[in-house]
């Protein structure tokens, strides 16, 4: 909209003189670009600060010695060499590797388990629901020390109910026989409230008719199950198993229930590979072997999510 | 009025327009402002203070240590014109964190800092101590003992002065050992006799015994003079090879292993580790715990009603009586702001031969804690005379002190082999002597490269 002003003219906003030609504004297309620049700019500045600049300066001191006191040497790809003769290391990659394929499936399963369970009308269902889910907001140093204390040898409230069913003398943190399924059954535990809701919002995305229908042709729940439950959480499934993965190599449930409760033994059995990056680094000062490692670390996950989305076509469904 | 004072010319240009251009310009210079001030403002408190972190003062939890930390930082800045500021960092940050790491690694590390013998490599092979003989008269030298500053000093000079001797001894319930029906004759002096002990008092959910399993340095410390009494060393004196594959070692690797595998200890601590007394020999969970001096301040201050005794660490056989002394030590970061008037506040505080400086390592050691001197002439101090003669902590002046040795400063290239010698067979049933000849084997290739300060 334009309107005279004296000799001069207000054209999308500039004051523009008699007689000169008015500069053609942005297309409706390139504002929107602006616009959605200027509104991830601080997201990608902050993605660029904290997570780009560390990722570039975490790659390359796997490349020196690094002393921890401001000292680098060049030493090319020996840190990564030596990573593959490192026992400890690969024992870390066995202990990352049970932890990762016993963890994925058994959130899969625990979330969904819940999810199907506080979706039914059943009284109270949104205690259970906030039962189920209050593990994962508290913190996981709290977590640690309270489940340490649960299952501390003989005297822990644990071992006292299973001395009940005859079960008796187990060390569940201090036998390297149990010490990673333990850790395994209390990262399950304080993740399956977050999974529970994730698996919650997709059940709730299917259609009532669906299963209306399922049950006029009758159906029964095992095949209501199979025929509509579980396809049609493909999406759900998909987001699931990315972010259990990626969150059962790297997740911080994974350090710090092991920082807190076993300190990475009884004889290294619970020492994952984040863990172990982390002894490296802060406990001997080898900067640059454990940023190797990191890098190693990343690569693999980049892999297996990588891998993830081919498998899964990208969690798209289809109803063919 | 306050308008009127501006003038005309003011009211003018407050009525004009405020462009949104100005006000972005503005909000920038203000936000510009706001956010590099801190940064002046906090360089300018630094310049003018140094910097002492540890894990007791301001925030610690036992009153008396605390206080003993400010008054000795009150009397320093009452004194002197560059004044020292406590800075608390949580015990769990300071010792397994990695909060002093990361200060050092970014060039922001504290200018006066306390660092256990286990440390004390990692930071003079960095190139951060500052040596402290120079500020130091020779008396004050010679009044520390010779194997208490051995383990902080490198060629003859001294990088740390310790503020406190931490022996290792065996503590156990008086209650747990009448119940079983044993006497004062039957404090064992083998290793054979421990067993033997530690499977008498096991009753119900009591353990006869408790050492550490968590593994860690600590872990290491406890371990070390299991294996110096059968004559032995993680590091051999040439400096080039391990004693971990001797049948001394093996010894030792089988007698912590043979606690678990005959269920007399537990694979699990309570309380906060091995080093708690009060979670595990004052709660009952074991009737003997292996344990350094510090136990009888944890035990006044929390459990005063526990009835306890101490005996010096059994030995094996043919073995010579030793036990492992640890104990923090007060460090001058060469790299700090001002390193000189940090050394010299090092030795103000614990290594002069002033009264005050003297009294302060009395009161460190018999009234904020319970261990014992670093220093000939604490032990000769009246007050201090008296504390020692009485108690548990009379048999660790007599009986368990005098066969000390100083905690070894260890690289973790030697402390991770034979902390997993320790963890496999401990509590994972490991072949001992394949355990320590793996140790050893680790051990000497480090050090046919190793080319720091000595180890030993």
């Amino acid at each position: 909209m334009t309107r005279n002003v004296d000799e001069s003219t207000i054209v999308a906003g500039r004051l523009v003189r008699e007689g000169q030609p008015a500069k053609p504004r942005l297309s409706r297309k390139h504002r929107e670009w602006i616009a959605a620049a200027l509104f991830l700019l601080p997201d990608a500045l902050g993605l660029f600060v904290f997570l780009g600049i560390p990722m570039v300066l975490s790659l390359s001191m796997g490349f020196f010695d690094v002393s921890g006191f401001g000292q680098y040497t060049w030493v090319g790809l020996r840190n990564y060499r030596e990573m593959f003769n490192d026992q400890l290391f690969l024992q870390s990659l066995k202990a990352s590797a049970i932890y990762v394929v016993v963890l994925v499936p058994a959130i899969y399963c625990v979330g969904l388990g819940l999810a199907l369970l506080v979706k039914q009308r059943i009284p109270f269902v949104g205690i259970f629901r906030g039962m189920f889910f209050l593990p994962y907001v508290i913190s996981l140093v709290v977590i640690g020390l309270v489940w340490q204390f649960m299952l501390v040898d003989q005297l822990g409230v644990v071992n006292q109910l299973l001395a009940n069913v005859g079960i008796t003398g187990k060390s569940w943190l201090g036998d390297p026989k149990f010490a990673l399924g333990t850790v395994l059954f209390v990262s399950v535990w304080f993740l399956m409230g977050y999974y529970m809701i994730i698996f919650l919002a997709g059940l709730q995305e299917i259609p009532r008719e669906f299963y209306e229908a399922a049950r006029l042709d009758g159906a029964n729940s095992f095949q209501t199950f199979w025929g509509i439950t579980i396809p049609l959480l493909k999406p759900t499934s998909f987001f699931v198993l990315l972010i259990s993965t990626v969150t059962a190599v790297a997740g911080s449930q994974g350090f710090d229930l092991v920082y807190i409760m076993t300190k990475g033994g009884p004889a290294n059995s619970t020492s994952l590979v984040v863990f172990y990056v982390y002894q490296q680094a802060f406990q001997y000062s080898h900067y640059g072997y454990a940023a190797a490692m990191a890098s190693f670390l990343v690569v693999t996950l980049l892999i297996l999510t990588t891998l993830l989305f081919i498998g899964t076509k990208g969690g798209r469904f289809d109803f063919d | 009025m306050k308008h009127e004072q501006h003038g005309p010319d003011r009211l003018i240009s407050l009525s004009s327009p405020v462009s949104r251009r100005s006000v972005i310009k503005t909000g920038a210079a203000a936000a510009g402002t706001a956010l590099t001030m801190p940064y002046f403002f906090s360089r300018t408190a630094a310049a003018s203070s140094l910097k002492f972190w540890q894990f007791y003062a301001p925030g610690g939890s036992v009153k008396t240590q605390t206080q003993w930390w400010q008054d000795m930082v009150k009397a320093w800045n009452d004194q002197n014109a560059t004044k020292v500021d406590l800075v608390y960092v949580p015990n769990s940050d300071y010792v397994n964190g990695s909060k002093l790491q990361t200060a050092f690694a970014s060039g922001n590390g504290p200018d006066i800092f306390i660092i256990s013998p286990g440390d004390f490599l990692r930071y003079y092979n960095g190139g951060v101590l500052v040596e402290l003989t120079p500020y130091m008269d020779k008396a004050a030298i010679d009044d520390f003992y010779p194997d208490v500053i051995a383990t902080r000093a490198v060629d003859g000079k001294i990088y740390g002065l310790p503020m406190e001797v931490e022996p290792m001894a065996m503590y156990y319930s008086l209650d747990a050992w009448q119940k079983a029906g044993l006497s004062d004759k039957d404090i064992p002096t083998t290793w054979e006799a421990l067993l033997d002990v530690a499977q008498k008092l096991k009753k119900g959910n009591q353990f006869g015994v408790l050492f550490e399993t968590g593994p860690g340095y600590y872990q290491n410390f406890t371990w070390y003079p299991f294996l110096w009494m059968t004559g032995n060393d993680i590091v051999n004196k040439d400096g080039k090879t391990s004693g971990m594959n001797t049948d001394g070692a093996a010894a030792t690797l089988k007698l912590w292993q043979d606690t678990i595998k005959n269920g007399t200890a537990p694979r699990k601590s309570l309380g906060t580790g091995g080093s708690d007394v009060v979670g595990n020999l004052a709660a009952g969970y074991c009737a003997m715990q292996n344990l350094g001096i510090w136990g009888i301040s944890a035990l006044r201050e929390n459990a005063p009603k526990f009835k306890y005794g101490v005996f010096k660490l059994p030995l094996p056989p043919s073995g010579k009586y030793v036990t492992i002394a640890g104990g923090w030590a007060f460090v001058a970061n060469a790299k700090g702001q001002d390193p000189e008037t940090a050394a010299k506040f090092c030795v103000w505080a614990l290594g002069s031969m002033q009264q005050d400086s003297i009294q302060r390592v009395v009161d460190w050691c018999t009234k904020a804690k319970s261990d014992m001197p670093p220093r000939k002439s604490v032990l000769e101090n009246a007050n201090a005379a008296e504390v020692y003669n009485t108690g548990e902590m009379k048999v660790f002046k007599d009986e368990i002190f005098p066969g000390a040795r100083g905690e070894p400063r260890v690289p973790p290239e030697v402390y991770k082999p034979v902390s997993d010698a320790i963890q496999a067979t401990q509590l994972s049933g490991a072949d001992p002597k394949q355990a320590g000849a793996t140790a050893a084997q680790q051990i000497e290739k480090f050090l046919s490269t190793y080319t720091g300060a000595s180890i030993i």
